[in-house]
């Protein structure tokens, strides 16, 4: 149809449109080029962020600050950014070249913290809060986060519970501990997910710790001993960044126990008893310590668009703990997303994963009687006199001396203790913006632990000789679900007064299994536990099932007037299913007040004050302290044999409580934030006062009652205490910077009411010890009270001695007639000993110079007292002994305090009670990062490497091996009560550190 | 249209579960749940069982308090725990450690037996059946009864099931002549229901109630009534499978109890235990120090024989040989092997030693713990010698009284097979007061060590005499107006002031 003239013309239009075209497109896509500096210095920033809004168009400066962008559409706007600094956006019009400067974020009080169920700006928090951020977590190089809390927030106090064993829990406590019975730990929420485990430290972008009334009552019946909100890092728009960080670390023991050789072992046996000399000299120590090894890495990566965000990251932790044949590997997937489905409504998804592998030695045993010592602890105990093996080619045991236990070596060795623990958790969470001022949030969580602990005791043990080896699995499992839905609601309601309404609904339920089998009698020790049908005896398999659920309503109310005046008001209503027929809902409600001074005209522009706010709470918040099922009555399954038939029997083993109430928890708290000099200098100090009411106590029945106790609200408790944190910016410099944080607290602990009033003691000795009570439970006094016999020295010669004085001859070991009444009985036993530290601190200090940074962090507690259960069993003559005993009185040595060599009942007295004061270089890195030019060259945007060590000194006069010791705090009540104990702890760490990141 | 999906979506999530928070445990067996057969019942009932073969009772707190009290036993190691020589020395007080364990266990006991008797009444079935059953917890509660009222006399006494503590926080002591009607009341019920001749000796029969009665008549002073009973059981014993076993010591080994006839009752340990359920220490307590005679280790010597029973029971008497060990043995031979010593040799305690229950305990734990032995609680040859006793009180001088005490000794004469001359027949036409010194020597003898002798001192009012001088076990401070009786627990006394004052002199 078309003549070949039209089409010959057709051919030429499409041609110079396609020309003109070009060459418009080429006129729209322009270089747009210039210079992000700094308005402080007027410095260049390198590696500030510009990039094209709405888009994934963007590009990072160089070394002076000179950046380069395509911009290709019209009406483009580009967005300046900086960590630090307050983003700027520029329309590009039809410039080329652009300049920003862009202001420091020196308020930090804009900063937006994260509190339950929301965020507030600093500005505005009316409760105590205190912040970690991502840069102090990763400092150093940590299997999990707890650990990097320590020493980093006022008022919270980190220990882990087995000195430097790889995967050893670790204890949090915020505030000291408000309960006996149940757990003083803080509550963790991830994300918004509550009653979870902590993620890795590089995945947490920070932590708010919620210390008072008014910041944990939200959380009501879950917040009396604090809660700690992690935030894990999530993609921001513009350019994707990759991590990529690696780090290898040695460790080696940083204390030994000075012991005897095997000449001066013998020499001290003989000068009790017989003992003919053993044929070795073995420094058990030295034998099952060896060169730990840590090797950390991980890869993320994260970015996102305007409208979606991610962040995916991948860790691989192994350690190779300083004790032979233990260690960990631990693997960890981290993916958080972030959709804008539109304006207004938003998506997301967090995924946790994680799977740890755990190769475990025996130790901090409940007991070391015949055949059932831990390795650390038969390591001190041990003869070293004798090898690893005996001529036969067995393994030395203790025989004839002593309760009879196998070397260290071997319990090393060859006990099988093995946990693999699988973490799976997912949250989804849906937000959209009804109107301008409403908001819904609602989210979905799904959490799934795992854990299968596998035992075997191979015949070439003790334990395991005449049961020809014992093998057991054990799994727990743990399964939670959660819905969260709330409302949120801001608006202006009168002139520069903003109320926030905040409302909502939570549903949790979790479920607790586990399943047990063991068996004994196998024909070979190669099947370890994996194999229990080869056995020929089985032992009493175990399962059960335990599932609580709590629904909640909860509300906060802030009004915020004018910036300056703040009122918040929070309330929770907890329904559990585990707690007693007549209360199973409990009400905490908390209120508080802030006073933002510096917001005033008289000091709104002052050049010193730049901040000042006081602020007072008080609110009631609870402890789940309550076991499913705990409160009613139950027939229990108990052994029975009948004709030599093992036969079905039960029993009453509690009564219902209709009554039993929550654990309540009344806390005020008074506190003051000062900052001078535009915020250089920023103080926090905070005093708090909290009873806790209604405490859960075990209370004996009487005998005749056919049930042993009940479970009952009888106590009282009360902690009171001071904190202080000091942030200061000493310098700073075009090239040198210089900031410290330091941070003090106190706390004292005093128990106020118990069942009756009475005494309560309790007994944490290891079983062996045949001991009846260690620490006591006292009116008036701090939880965790050591009970016991004052030591008064050694009995010299011609000294009249009390009667019921347990030796009586010069030598022996002299007591206190505590009650003066003229001789020595249990009525003499008092209180020896406070292991609650008198105050906790952390004093950190950052330095850049260039390229150059350096952290050293100090953290110590002044005050505590140490039990220390190896040195008693060490004195007490049927083991090895320390090199004390090398001064032990003699006739011609009478002027010492250890008394004559002997064996001794291990008595629980102040001899063996020691200051656990200390201060401790708990860490130093220096980092340096590449210049720019050289890093863009190679394709990187940051090149950083370091080395660092932890625990590199610590000054104590404690003569344990670490002060840090936390013997047999396990469980809920042993959590409070046992505290400050020291028995074979796997030992603490002094780590040298290597690594370096790279930034994509 | 969007935004009304997503909220529709919002909706349906916020209001995802409503619950009314009631526990519904499974795995756990709750009360209200429970008794729905016979076998629920007979399973509270066991628990009530189970709780005597505890550490606490028959394993080893009760039963080492019994057994040093008299003047058979006495201590051997004396550094051992304090509460145990109290108990032995006369010199208690209200803190005893071993009170302090078994009183509240044997309201353990009473309690299970109260729940079964309670549920009883709502479990289903032919009434004649569950009555068997429950007819066991009647059993029970009086056996615990009765050795609480013969140790303590007033005692508080529960028959209710306990719901809520305050009921038991102001209860007061039942007077001990008040008490001792409930037992028999108790016990007439199980004899009426419970079974001629159960399966196994674990489980009381019909026999075993009224052999119970009969030592509770006894006790009482009311020897008719006891003579009825004891006939009752010795008329039908083959009816309930009883007599008496051919060789004395086949009743001290723990691999033959199962076969045997005699016990009226028995507590079964089997040498695996559940924390403090089926551990027993018996052979553990009176084995012998430095005795390496067997695999499972060496005793503790903690219970002994009172020198003066050893040297005054005569030798040719083949229970002596059951009820004592006079050697021990040693690994000083050649290669380790075992060599035999005097028990004079043991250093720690050089004399003999109590072997009921250390010579064959079956399998056992270290040092004796944990054995197989199944306890006698009561056997035949008891039954019989009450019946003697009871026969010469109300009808001195009857030939039928002598033919009792004879099949007793008659069995004594079965050396392992040979048959001896010792002991002879009872002389006939004793007087009615030798017979009854005669047939009281009798029981401490053929029942020695087996927790009777006590109760015979407390209830024949023996004590100064037994205790005194010329006694086997001399005390200076046995204190008639005190020791027969024990303290109460101070801890139960403080928390309930009503069970106020202790026993005289405590």
């Amino acid at each position: 149809m078309f003549t070949n003239r039209k089409k010959k013309s057709f051919k030429w239009c499409l041609l110079v449109s396609f020309l003109l075209a070009n060459i418009v497109m080429h006129a729209q896509e322009r270089k747009v080029t210039g210079k992000i500096t700094s308005s402080e210095d007027l410095l260049g920033l390198p590696g500030a962020n510009v990039y094209i809004k709405n888009s994934s168009v963007g590009a990072s400066a160089d070394m002076d600050g000179n950046y380069t962008v395509i911009v290709g559409e019209k009406n483009a706007v580009l967005v300046f950014n900086f960590v630090g600094f307050q983003s700027v956006e520029v329309p590009v019009g039809t410039k080329s070249v652009i300049n920003v400067s862009l202001k420091p974020d020196t308020k930090a009080l804009d900063e937006v913290i994260v509190v339950g169920y929301g965020t507030r700006k600093k500005s505005d928090i009316t409760g105590s809060v205190s912040s970690v951020t991502a840069k102090e977590l990763t400092a150093f190089p940590l299997l999990n986060a707890e650990q990097a809390l320590q020493g980093r927030a006022a008022g919270v106090s980190v220990m882990t519970n087995n000195g430097g064993e790889p995967g050893a829990p670790t204890k949090i406590r915020v505030r000291g501990g408000t309960s006996i019975n149940a757990s003083g730990d803080a509550l963790i929420v991830v994300d918004g997910f509550a009653g979870v485990s902590m993620p890795a430290p590089q995945d947490i972008a920070s932590i708010e710790v919620l210390k008072d009334a008014s910041a944990t009552a939200i959380y009501g019946s879950r917040g009396s001993n604090g809660v700690i909100m992690v935030t894990t890092k999530k993609g921001k728009p513009g350019k994707p960044v990759i991590e990529f960080s690696n780090s290898t670390s040695v460790q080696s023991v940083n204390n030994k126990l000075h012991l005897l050789n095997a000449d001066q072992f013998a020499a001290y046996r003989q000068s009790f008893t017989t003992h003919t000399q053993g044929p070795a000299n073995s420094d058990w120590q030295d034998i099952i310590y060896r060169d730990g090894m840590i090797s950390n890495t991980q890869l993320s990566f994260s970015g996102g668009s305007e409208n979606v965000r991610y962040y995916i990251s991948g860790t691989y932790f192994n350690q190779n703990g300083v004790v032979i044949n233990s260690g960990i590997d631990k693997y960890t997937i981290v993916g958080n997303l972030e959709a804008d489905l539109s304006p207004k409504f938003k998506v997301g998804l967090n995924t946790f994963t994680s799977k740890q592998n755990k190769e475990g030695i025996i130790s901090q045993t409940g007991a070391g009687g015949t055949g059932a010592a831990g390795v650390i602890a038969s390591a001190y105990r041990f003869m070293p006199d004798k090898g690893i093996y005996n001529a036969d080619g067995t393994y030395t045991t203790t025989a004839p001396i002593g309760d009879d236990i196998d070397n260290p070596y071997a319990t090393a060795m060859e006990n099988i203790l093995e946990t693999v623990s699988i973490v799976n958790r997912n949250n989804f969470f849906a937000q959209y913006q009804i109107t301008k001022d409403l908001d819904f949030k609602t989210t979905l969580g799904l959490t799934d632990n795992n854990s299968q602990t596998g035992r075997f005791i191979p015949s070439t043990l003790i334990a395991g000789k005449n049961i020809k080896g014992e093998a057991s699995v054990n799994n727990t499992r743990f399964s939670s679900f959660l819905t969260e839905n709330y409302l949120t609601f801001k608006r202006e309601i009168i002139d520069r007064g903003m109320l926030t309404v905040l409302g909502g609904y939570s549903y949790q339920k979790n479920k607790n299994e586990n399943s047990y089998a063991a068996s004994r009698g196998f024909l070979t020790n190669t099947n370890s536990y994996r194999n229990l049908g080869a056995g020929t005896v089985f032992l009493k398999p175990d399962s059960g099932l335990s599932e609580t659920e709590l629904i909640s309503a909860f509300g906060r109310l802030n009004f915020d007037y004018d910036e300056k005046y703040l009122f918040t008001f929070t309330a929770r209503r907890d329904g559990s299913s585990s707690f007693s027929k007549n209360y199973k809902y409990g009400t905490f409600p908390s209120g508080a007040i802030g006073w933002n001074i510096s917001n005033e005209n008289f000091l709104k522009d002052n050049k010193t004050v730049s901040n000042l706010k006081l602020r007072a709470s008080y609110g009631a918040t609870g402890n789940p302290s309550i076991g499913a099922y705990s409160t009613l009555s139950r027939f229990s399954e108990i052994y029975y044999v009948s004709g030599d038939v093992i036969t079905n029997s039960v029993q009453l083993t509690s009564l219902d409580n209709p009554n039993l109430k929550w654990e309540t928890s009344y806390q005020q708290d008074y506190g003051i934030d000062l900052g001078l000099f535009d915020n250089r200098i920023s103080i926090t100090a905070d005093y708090y006062k909290t009873i806790t009411k209604d405490l859960l106590f075990n209370r004996p029945l009487p005998g005749i009652s056919g049930i042993a106790s009940q479970l009952q609200n009888v106590g009282e408790l009360e902690n009171k205490g001071w904190e202080l944190g000091i942030n200061t910016r000493n310098f700073i410099g075009a090239d040198f910077t210089w900031s410290t944080n330091f941070n003090i607290s106190s706390n004292k602990n005093k128990v106020l009411k118990l069942a009756d009033n009475k005494d309560l003691l309790i007994n944490s000795a290891p079983g062996h010890f045949l001991a009846t009570e260690s620490q006591i439970l006292r009116v008036g006094q701090p939880v965790g009270s050591f009970f016991g016999f004052i030591y008064d020295g050694v009995i010299q010669q011609g000294e009249a001695v009390l009667p019921g004085n347990f030796e009586t001859t010069p030598g022996g070991e002299k007591f206190r007639d505590y009650n003066g009444d003229g001789k020595l009985d249990s009525q003499d036993k008092t209180i020896i000993g406070n292991p609650n530290p008198d105050f906790i601190f952390g004093f950190n200090n950052d330095f850049t110079y260039k390229n150059i940074d350096l952290n050293i962090f100090f953290q110590g507690s002044q005050g505590g007292q140490i039990l220390n259960y190896t040195l008693m069993e060490l004195a007490s003559g049927n083991n090895n002994a320390t090199t004390e005993v090398l001064d032990a009185w003699t006739p011609t040595n009478t002027n010492t305090n250890v008394p004559a060599n002997a064996a001794r009942t291990k008595r629980i007295t102040s001899r063996f009670v020691y200051d656990g004061s200390y201060i401790r270089l708990k860490n130093v890195s220096i980092g340096y990062s590449l210049d720019e030019k050289i890093v863009s060259k190679m394709g990187l945007s940051k090149v950083r490497f370091y080395i660092s060590a932890q625990n590199l000194w610590t000054i104590t006069d404690y003569p344990g091996t670490d002060p840090e010791t936390n013997y047999l705090n396990d469980t809920n009540s042993r959590s409070n009560t046992n505290l400050g104990l020291d028995y074979g702890g796997y030992p603490n760490v002094r780590t040298f550190t290597a690594g370096f990141n790279l930034k994509f | 249209m969007k935004k009304y999906i997503a909220l529709l979506c919002f909706g349906t999530l916020a209001f995802f579960s409503c619950s009314d928070l009631e526990e519904k445990p499974v795995g756990i067996i709750r009360p209200e749940n429970f008794f729905n057969n016979t076998d629920d019942l007979q399973a509270a009932v066991n628990g009530a069982f189970a709780n005597i073969g505890h550490n606490n009772y028959w394993g080893r707190e009760f039963t080492i308090a019994l057994m040093l009290r008299d003047d058979m036993s006495d201590i051997g190691d004396r550094t051992t725990q304090a509460a145990r020589i109290d108990v032995n020395d006369m010199s208690m007080n209200d803190t005893n450690a071993l009170v302090a364990n078994f009183w509240p266990q044997s309201y353990v006991i009473i309690t299970a037996a109260n729940q079964a008797i309670e549920g009883a009444k709502k479990t289903p079935g032919d009434p004649a059946k569950v009555n068997a059953i429950v007819a066991q917890a009647y059993f029970a509660r009086a056996f615990a009864y009765y050795h609480l009222v013969r140790l303590f006399g007033d005692i508080p006494y529960v028959d209710f099931v306990v719901n809520d503590v305050n009921q038991v926080n102001s209860l007061t002591k039942t007077k001990e002549a008040d008490v001792y009607p409930k037992i028999i009341a108790d016990l007439e019920f199980a004899k009426q229901w419970l079974d001629d001749k159960p399966k196994v000796k674990a489980v009381p029969g019909k026999g075993t109630a009224a052999g119970y009665l009969a030592s509770v008549y006894l006790t009482l002073g009311n020897f008719q009534k006891a003579y009825d009973e004891a006939k009752f059981v010795i008329t039908n014993e083959a009816k309930f499978g009883l007599g008496l076993d051919a060789d004395f010591q086949d009743l001290f080994n723990a691999t033959k109890t199962a076969s045997l006839k005699e016990p009226l009752f028995t507590i079964d340990f089997n040498n695996l235990t559940s924390g403090n359920y089926g551990q027993d220490y018996t052979a553990f307590f009176t084995g012998s120090l430095k005795d390496d005679s067997y695999s499972y280790g060496q005793g503790f010597s903690v219970a002994v024989p009172s020198l003066k029973v050893f040297n005054t029971w005569d030798q040719r008497d083949y229970r002596r040989a059951v009820s004592f060990d006079t050697i021990i043995r040693k690994k000083t031979g050649p290669g380790g092997s075992l060599q035999v010593y005097p028990s004079s040799d043991n250093e720690k305690v050089p004399r003999p030693h109590i072997a009921k229950y250390f010579r064959f305990p079956g399998k056992a734990g270290a040092n004796g713990r944990t054995s197989q032995h199944n306890y006698i609680t009561m056997r035949y040859a008891e039954v019989l010698l009450t019946a003697a006793e009871a026969l010469n009180e109300i009808n001195p001088g009857t030939a039928e009284a002598d033919g009792y005490v004879n099949r007793v000794r008659a069995r004594a004469r079965n050396k392992a097979g040979k048959q001896v001359s010792f002991p002879a027949n009872v002389t006939p036409g004793l007087s009615q007061t030798d017979f009854r010194k005669m047939v009281i020597d009798e029981r401490r003898l053929e029942l020695a060590f087996e927790y009777i002798r006590w109760y015979d001192i407390k209830r024949l009012k023996i004590g100064p005499e037994v205790f005194g001088p010329n006694g086997l076990e001399p005390h200076a401070n046995f204190d008639p107006n005190r020791d027969y009786l024990w303290p109460l627990p101070g801890t139960e006394l403080a928390i309930n002031p009503n069970l106020q004052p202790n026993n005289p002199g405590y």
